[in-house]
């Protein structure tokens, strides 16, 4: 139905509530067809000057630390506020089958049935990283349908988190408790781009383990350089089963955006993730052009097949490549 | 005998020749993973530790009595249960006059939730895969006329076994009957519904309590109860194979004497007060040697308790497998019942029901509950099997075969004490994932003609001849429930019902016995929902997460060159779309109403997955409502909605009207599970586009989506 309608209807149906349009535009921004992409190009041009009012939060975290169970209470929380609450969740494709099987919805029964929540399981298409290509346009466009707040949740294997906290203003990692060893194991990478540590589960008798990993972090985090030097990271903890530290969650990113937005820090922040998304994208698009012109790909996989058969060296072949593109770049481009 | 053993090797290699092959081919893979020989001779049987024992002696290999079948055969016990508690009652008092000998009654999916009849999310669910009870008038009329002090009674209760109970013993306190001479058993097996079934209320660990509370509360008043019913019959269900089905049986038995013995009890004051409750399939042997194994196996493991002879035999009720039913040519149903049935008895199962030819459709009529009871009667009757005890011992197969199962279910009952015991094991998803790869399995061996099923993969009949299929009007049962509970609560004395809730509360959280302050709420008529929510304010409702297996399709597939062939064929299909379309083609697989059976679902979500989907995966439990709008969210081609407990007629259109109030009436909608025939047309026409019955191959379904879905 949507390939019938102009990106004005559409985007006008969106900007109305139109749940089923909203829907259906994300999957034209989330095509890989060329054929889809004039008209997600149309839609995202119409709805750009509208979006920036709201908050884009990440949320992070190994499988079975929680993050469902804390996106159901704190997406709850909001909207017993009157906010209106999305949430895109990334999941891995397989890569044998390119299929999926989509987030585990048990842990947010509540909010799945709310009105007031949207909630979008994305798979990642083999993406490195596990973030959906097109998720900074998905945002946007759930930006422009009026959510007041936009969680993405990815499970964290890696490099996934530093991704998405490249696409979201304020970043959380969610933490099973425990020390030592499970300590150790959170990368000092990922550490660095968090801007809140949520150690989730801090009831019963992990409580105290809780807080002990609490404090821990804390201190980790002081001795790290601030990720913004307005920001000082911060770790929580929570019981997102009982519904318990929800509050303090929100005041910590409440916090963050009134430190943010009233130095023009925000904005500065989601300029130089556009940009770099921008730069991002044209190198992965030139790349894709290179690669895909007929010559260069038969030279390459001429040359390749040298280098499995050990004639040529990986160095040497690395360079005749090169050369070669570089010919064929100076030569073919139109004067 | 070696040499012998040389004469017959050679013969048999001369004998299967022709076929080039020898008699090395001839070994075959159960699905248990156990090869099978030729043939079996006393060496197979040299030396095992479980040979040369007598019935009614530890370890009760030959049977928990000594004289067994040749005293007394087993009790005849059909389950059964619909509509409202005066239909059921006169279904019960039909079939006690036409030869059966105990009760055991089916509860509907809203009252095993601890949902009353007027919950909204129960709308499809009353009175539908059994009957409704909502407080204990209900549980009076389900009873009238039937004396409960001469009547052994087994109910299926699991999840709100609190109330049910309670309702039992204060209805036949009204009967004038006594607690202790009240006989009959409890499931109450809670450990195998996070594994399986999934009727459960309450997180592990308050379930954990309640079973203890009702252990505790039986030894003390009712000596003649069995308390538990350790189940592995769901496992089977769900896909678990003879060896799974008897070591997570097993491991939870072992689970549940930890945690009396923690709650202060004797081991000797409550073991002999547990039973068990198998699920019997078509491998005849291998059955009737897993229920030997589990005797085995569960008198070694009382043993380690220091339990005495009379804890240690483990007695068995029996059913015959729902999973090998089949809604193609269903006639055939009644000859694997009698197999499954004589693997049960030939096992030693102290009670058996035998399922109906058309349960794979629907809900059995009385012509089909009358052939399934017969099928034991004339086994008994008849057959003349029960003329002597444990006629298969001495079996070269049937000894080797047992000896193996308990190897086997050994080494996975080590591997799940080592992981903490079975509830920690469950919380870990370990067996589940068991389970659910060896359904996918078997599943895919079945679609693929590697395990034949006559009608379905092999034999199949040109043109099905309609079958008729027992049909409940769910909405009439709902209003009738409805009524009744206005009347009750307008009737009760609603301040002492609301003491003994609150008390129910201050139990749950201060500790006391639960089902002692249940019975106190049950006399002055608080219902079966108001119990349960009293529980909950305090314990929590629980969730499961839903995770599932995937690879294990598609691997299967490629075992064989013509299996791979074929499954590239479809997957192209679906890579070409994806391709085509720029994303790939997506499916939500739902569960709506309380119908917690989801080994059908898994295995299909898994399939579409396997063949690059993508999907979703519903909650649980889910309403029309609910679903819909996650179809329009997650902008889906398909919703595939699995339905085993007959809720489909209401749950499914209203499904269709939600997504048409979205305007994505264009969301295809298929329907697999137990539909009965009859109900085709109905839902096609409020726009069902598919309808799959049991026995569907996955790869059909795969395809024919792919049929479905135009460019758009």
């Amino acid at each position: 139905m949507i390939n019938t309608m102009s990106a004005d209807d559409i985007v006008e149906e969106i900007l109305k509530g139109n749940r089923a349009i909203l829907a259906k535009a994300m999957t034209v921004i989330e095509s890989t067809h060329t054929k889809h992409h004039k008209l997600a190009g149309e839609i995202l041009d119409k709805i750009m000057p509208l979006i920036g009012k709201a908050k884009r939060i990440g949320i992070s975290g190994a499988p079975g630390a929680g993050k469902s169970t804390l996106l159901e209470a704190l997406g709850m929380y909001l909207i017993s506020k009157g906010l209106k609450v999305a949430v895109i969740a990334i999941d891995p494709s397989s890569r044998i089958s390119g299929g999926s099987i989509l987030a585990d919805k048990t842990r947010m029964t509540t909010l799945l049935g709310d009105y007031n929540a949207f909630i979008r399981p994305v798979p990642s298409g083999g993406h490195l990283g596990g973030t959906s290509r097109r998720t900074r346009e998905l945002i946007f466009l759930l930006d422009a349908a009026g959510f007041d707040v936009i969680f993405v949740e990815t499970v964290g294997v890696g490099q996934s988190e530093i991704e998405v906290a490249d696409l979201v203003d304020f970043f959380c990692l969610l933490q099973l408790s425990g020390a030592g060893d499970e300590l150790q194991g959170i990368k000092k990478g990922i550490m660095e781009v968090a801007d809140l540590i949520i150690i989730n589960k801090c009831d019963g008798d992990n409580k105290i383990m809780a807080e002990i990993t609490q404090n821990m972090l804390k201190n980790a985090l002081y001795i790290l350089k601030p990720k913004h030097s307005e920001w000082q990271a911060q770790a929580l903890t929570c019981s997102a089963k009982d519904n318990i530290g929800i509050q303090n969650i929100w005041d910590v990113v409440d916090m963050f955006y009134a430190t943010m937005e009233s130095n023009g820090k925000l904005a500065a922040i989601r300029k130089e993730q556009d940009i770099g998304w921008f730069k991002q994208q044209i190198e992965e698009n030139v790349i894709n052009m290179i690669y895909n012109t007929q010559d260069i790909k038969e030279f390459y996989s001429r040359t390749r097949a040298r280098v499995e058969s050990n004639t040529l060296s990986p160095r040497h072949a690395v360079e005749t490549v090169s050369q070669y593109i570089a010919q064929k770049l100076t030569s073919e481009v139109p004067k | 005998m070696d040499e012998k053993l040389d004469q017959w090797k050679k013969l048999a290699n001369a004998e299967v020749k022709k076929m080039g092959k020898t008699v090395e081919d001839l070994v075959t893979k159960t699905l248990e993973g156990i090869d099978i020989k030729a043939l079996y001779t006393a060496q197979d049987t040299n030396n095992l530790e479980t040979v040369d024992s007598l019935p009614g002696i530890s370890p009760f290999i030959r049977g928990p009595k000594a004289t067994m079948y040749t005293a007394r055969p087993w009790t005849i016990r059909q389950y059964a249960g619909f509509s409202t508690a005066k239909e059921s009652n006169a279904f019960y008092r039909k079939n006690l006059a036409a030869g059966q000998k105990g009760l055991s009654v089916a509860f509907d999916l809203a009252t095993h939730r601890g949902y009353d009849s007027d919950n909204p999310r129960v709308e499809g669910d009353v009175g539908k895969a059994g009957v409704a009870i909502d407080s204990v008038e209900d549980m009076k009329v389900l009873f009238d006329q039937i004396p409960l002090d001469q009547m052994s009674v087994s109910m299926t209760m699991n999840g709100a076994v609190i109330p049910i109970l309670a309702f039992f013993i204060v209805a036949a306190e009204e009967q004038g009957v006594a607690q202790a001479l009240l006989t009959g058993t409890i499931q109450n097996d809670i450990l195998k519904e996070y594994l399986c079934r999934n009727t459960y209320i309450y997180p592990p660990k308050p379930s954990m309590r309640i079973i203890s509370d009702i252990i505790e509360y039986c030894s003390n008043n009712m000596p003649r109860y069995n308390t538990i019913s350790i189940s592995g019959y769901h496992m089977g269900e769900a896909g678990a194979n003879c060896v799974q089905q008897v070591a997570f049986t097993i491991a939870d038995g072992i689970e549940y004497i930890k945690a009396a013995i923690n709650a202060g009890l004797q081991i000797d004051d409550f073991a002999p007060r547990l039973s068990f409750f198998f699920g019997i399939g078509m491998n005849l042997f291998m059955n009737a040697a897993m229920l030997r194994a589990a005797r085995y196996l569960w008198s070694d493991a009382v043993e380690q308790f220091g339990g005495n002879e009379q804890s240690k035999a483990l007695r068995t009720h029996s059913q015959t497998s729902g999973w090998s039913l089949t809604e193609q040519d269903p006639y055939n149903n009644i000859i694997r019942t009698t197999i499954e049935a004589l693997s049960a008895t030939l096992g030693g199962t102290q009670s058996l029901h035998t399922n109906a030819y058309d349960e794979a459709l629907g809900l059995p009529t009385d012509f089909s509950a009358r052939i399934a009871r017969n099928t034991q009667i004339i086994l008994q009757e008849e057959s003349e099997i029960c003329k002597t005890v444990d006629p298969l011992a001495g079996s070269y197969y049937v000894e080797a075969l047992t000896d193996t199962i308990i190897q086997e279910a050994r080494k996975i009952i080590q591997q799940i004490d080592k992981a903490g015991g079975m509830a920690k094991a469950i919380e870990l998803g370990i067996p589940k994932r068991m389970i659910e790869e060896a359904a996918a399995e078997t599943q895919s061996q079945i679609d693929q003609g590697k395990r034949v099923i006559v009608g379905v993969n092999k034999y199949k009949l040109q043109k099905e001849e309609a079958v008729q299929v027992f049909d409940i009007d769910n909405l009439a049962v709902r209003e009738e429930q409805i009524a009744s509970l206005e009347k009750i609560k307008l009737t009760r004395n609603s301040a002492a019902v609301k003491e003994t809730l609150d008390n129910i509360r201050v139990v749950a959280k201060e500790g006391g016995n639960l089902l002692e302050a249940a019975i106190d709420a049950a006399r002055v008529r608080a219902t079966l929902g108001e119990i349960s929510e009293a529980m909950e304010d305090v314990f929590d409702r629980y969730v499961m997460s839903n995770e599932c297996v995937t690879g294990v399709i598609s691997k299967d597939y490629h075992n064989s060159e013509n299996g791979a062939h074929e499954f590239d064929e479809v997957k192209k299909l679906v890579d070409d779309y994806a391709n085509n379309e720029g994303r790939r083609p997506r499916i939500l697989i739902a569960k709506m109403g309380q119908d917690g059976h989801d080994r059908g679902a898994k295995v299909i979500a898994s399939a579409y997955s396997d063949f690059g989907f993508d999907v979703d995966l519903s909650p649980l439990f889910s309403t029309p409502d609910e679903i819909a709008k996650l179809a329009v969210e997650n902008d889906v081609h398909f919703v595939g909605v699995s339905s085993l407990a007959a809720g489909h007629k209401i749950l499914v259109p209203e499904l269709i009207k939600k997504l048409h109030a979205f305007g994505r009436g264009d969301i295809k909608i298929i329907l697999g599970g137990v539909i009965p025939p009859q109900d085709y047309e109905f839902l096609l026409a409020s726009g069902v586009a598919k309808i799959y019955g049991p026995g569907t191959p996955m790869i059909k379904c795969v395809r024919e989506a792919m049929e479905q879905l135009n460019p758009q």
